[in-house]
């Protein structure tokens, strides 16, 4: 009497391996165009990047953004043109200084509805883009363009945080300086080394 | 149940394929050129004199004056701006090499 069975294992026919491996490639493609490349390189020629924020990603980062905490008191309560807010308002000056090429990435925390104002001023023309960023990483692009200055109001179209890209396009060493007031928690400094300063913010 | 099994194992391998290009951070590199070759570059940093060595492939641009150049444009001893891709600064690819004008130490 033998106890011993024997387990048939299926082997898929050539057919199904093809069909398997036709599939694989397909999906690898679609994902490929359609993810990869605009994130990675910014090459985005299904759309699909820009309607998922995917093409923001391929911008040179410092280091993947941290979220602060969400505070509920710098959410405004909004009243006919007056929007209140739980706490007072805080400043910040900062000038950075930046080696030929260098770029920097400077982003307040903000509550959606939450306002700041602001003025900043390069000793030369920058590459600049002042952009949002959610929790989930999905980034928004509100002024991408050369410029040696700018001096505006911001209001948080979402909670995150929020703040500008500035690069050193020639090979001389520049500074920019940045003065703000606003509803923010916290800011942060992501440098082109990868590290990130968090800085401690004024109450006037 | 066989065809969803097969679709199953085809987007995990569809998934696999083109996942090692996504895990990737963005590095900038600004310095000059010690080394080149058909596949690799090394660069002197100008912030720290510190050698980065980078993999050079096919889908590696070289531009000057923002215009597309030729590899044999990249020379010893010349400026360079590179972003690269990598998990660190000992893992990189280079994606584009921006040949510039000498920069002076700041």
């Amino acid at each position: 009497m033998n106890g011993a069975s024997q387990v048939q294992i299926p082997v898929p026919s050539g057919s199904q391996l093809a069909l398997t491996t036709a599939v694989a490639l397909v999906i690898a493609a679609s994902i490929l165009v359609a993810i990869v490349l605009p994130a990675e390189y910014g090459v985005d020629p299904l759309g699909t990047g820009e309607k998922l924020g995917l093409t923001a990603m391929s911008r040179v980062s410092a280091a993947p953004a941290q979220m602060p905490a969400a505070d509920a008191a710098l959410k405004p309560t909004v009243n006919g043109p007056i929007g209140q807010y739980g706490v007072p308002f805080k400043t910040d000056a900062m000038t950075f200084t930046l080696g030929p090429y260098d770029y920097i990435e400077y982003k307040y925390a903000l509550e959606e509805g939450a306002q700041m104002q602001f003025a900043w001023k390069a000793s030369v023309p920058v590459i600049h883009d002042f952009h949002g960023e959610r929790s989930d990483g999905q980034a928004s692009s509100f002024d991408k363009s050369n410029r040696q200055e700018s001096n505006g109001t911001f209001t948080a179209p979402f909670s995150g945080i929020h703040g500008w890209y500035w690069e050193n396009p020639g090979g001389e060493t520049i500074t920019v300086t940045l003065k703000s007031s606003g509803f923010y928690a916290s800011s942060v400094e992501f440098r082109s080394d990868k590290t990130t300063v968090p800085h401690t913010l004024a109450v006037p | 149940m066989s065809a969803v099994r097969t679709l199953l194992l085809s987007a995990a391998i569809g998934v696999a394929l083109v996942a090692p290009g996504a895990a990737h951070y963005k590095f900038r590199i600004v310095g000059t050129v010690t080394k080149i070759t058909v596949d690799e570059i090394a660069v002197k940093q100008l912030k720290d004199n510190a050698i980065v060595e980078m993999d050079i492939d096919k889908q590696t641009k070289v531009v000057k004056d923002g215009k597309p150049a030729g590899r044999g444009q990249i020379k010893i001893g010349g400026s360079v701006v590179i972003d690269a891709l990598g998990d660190d600064i000992l893992s990189l690819t280079a994606t584009e090499i921006r040949l510039v004008p000498p920069i002076r130490q700041p």
